[in-house]
């Protein structure tokens, strides 16, 4: 399963992408499920974010879902960071 | 001072006009006498004078009305504690003595200097022109590279301290963020295209005014940056933004280079960044430094006296473009200046970014 991070916007409107394919890693069934959850409580198309918020792009396989802060559920924050390596 | 066709848009202030007559107008319901009147007095008297003409000022409109506009502002500052509840825990409430925490007292002085300017040069109380209580929240999430403002409060990361540093670090920040809440009380421009450009160049806008206003800087001393300070040691670039010079702000290899354009010339078409909020502010930017330095003296005297009227006086649109917010302000200058050097400048601004006036 291959999950994509991308994030834009922010105070200094700076893009960061990430990616994890979770194929043949131990771990392997913690990301997907992490992934699904991200994915349940999204919906597609633009979200209504704030001024200076970042936003974001959650893709797992051919599905993706769009989520801004501050407003993420705990699922779509683990697996933003995770996959950026970064505070979301 | 030169002479003015006199078209009864401004009155001509002599310096032999005595300080009871300036005290008089000081009063005067109608800004268009009061405010130079206050200019006047505080440019020749001390802090101490300046207190007691705005309290003069003030006294008539609090006995009319009955609710009283504020002329001090009310913080709240919070600590999210690298949490992400918002607002968190309450740590400073307006009138306590500064607290341990440099971030809480960074974002306090930061509200507090943007309520000044709002107030003392712009006669507006607080955001929403009645006083509105003033929020921030310190220490947002773990190691969080931003800072936003959510529609009610301002929230401050910490960053990561690789590519950024405390958010509180610089007062042009959180200006920037409260100047949000102004818009949004305001114009109200839509966050993306063009309207969202202009919504961030208006939130830069204010915040290196509310920079220069507490470092006492002129125009030509700002140095017209937006984040400097906020970058990590090893970030090869002196700012997030450059008003001054749109695209030169950074150029690292873990940031990139700073995507701003400088003129239409280069507008930057894209789907990121709700079509490029942040990127395409760089020419609003660059028009109002122009108009800025062109003019002189202190920035926010007349270059963002110009942008608040517009900001403020009912006829910009949600959905504006470059275009329509340059027509709103050559009228503005016209408007508050007569026919004179401001107007001019802001034509010759617009003209320079490649932005049409007419």
């Amino acid at each position: 399963m291959r999950i994509q991070v991308s994030r834009t916007g922010g105070f200094a409107g700076i893009a960061r992408r990430g990616e994890v394919d979770t194929a043949g890693r131990p771990d392997a069934a913690e990301w997907e499920t992490l992934a699904e959850a991200a994915l349940a409580s999204g919906r597609d198309g633009p979200t209504a974010g704030v001024p200076d918020g970042f936003r974001y792009r959650i893709t797992v396989g051919d599905r993706a879902v769009d989520c801004a802060d501050p407003r993420l559920t705990e699922a779509q924050r683990t697996l933003i960071s995770r996959v950026l390596k970064e505070g979301a | 001072m030169q002479p003015r066709p006199n078209n009864g848009l401004r009155p001509v202030f002599c310096t032999i006009v005595p300080p009871h007559v300036l005290d008089k107008l000081s009063q005067a319901d109608d800004p268009l006498l009061a405010d130079p009147a206050r200019r006047t007095l505080e440019a020749d008297a001390a802090r101490r004078h300046h207190r007691r003409v705005t309290a003069l000022a003030w006294t008539p409109q609090a006995a009319r009305t009955s609710a009283a506009v504020p002329s001090k502002p009310h913080r709240t500052l919070y600590d999210c504690r690298h949490g992400t509840d918002l607002p968190g825990h309450r740590v400073r409430d307006e009138g306590d003595e500064p607290t341990r925490d440099a971030s809480v007292n960074r974002a306090y002085a930061g509200l507090g200097a943007t309520f000044d300017l709002l107030l003392t040069e712009y006669g507006r109380s607080s955001i929403d022109g009645k006083g509105l209580p003033l929020i921030g929240s310190v220490h947002y999430d773990e190691r969080y590279n931003n800072a936003f403002f959510d529609g009610e409060q301002m929230v401050f990361g910490d960053g990561d301290g690789e590519i950024f540093l405390d958010f509180t670090l610089a007062i042009d920040v959180i200006a920037h963020e409260l100047a949000h809440g102004l818009t949004q009380y305001t114009a109200n421009l839509a966050y993306e295209g063009q309207s969202g450009a202009l919504n961030e160049s208006v939130s830069d806008v204010f915040g290196s005014l509310v920079k220069q206003y507490s470092l006492g800087q002129s125009a030509d001393q700002g140095d017209w940056l937006i984040g400097e300070g906020l970058l990590a040691p090893r970030v090869s670039g002196v700012a997030l933004r450059s008003m001054k010079a749109p695209g030169t702000a950074y150029d690292d290899d873990v940031l990139g280079k700073d995507p701003q354009p400088a003129s239409m010339d280069d507008y930057v078409e894209t789907e990121d960044d709700n079509g490029g909020v942040h990127i395409n502010s760089g020419i609003p930017n660059r028009a109002f430094h122009l108009l800025a330095t062109a003019l002189g003296g202190n920035a926010w005297e007349r270059a963002g006296r110009i942008w608040f009227d517009v900001l403020t006086g009912g006829e910009l649109a949600q959905d504006a473009s470059f275009t329509d917010f340059a027509k709103l302000t050559v009228a503005a200058a016209r408007h508050r200046f007569g026919e004179g050097d401001e107007a001019e400048a802001v034509l010759k601004a617009w003209s320079e970014v490649g932005v049409p006036t007419r």
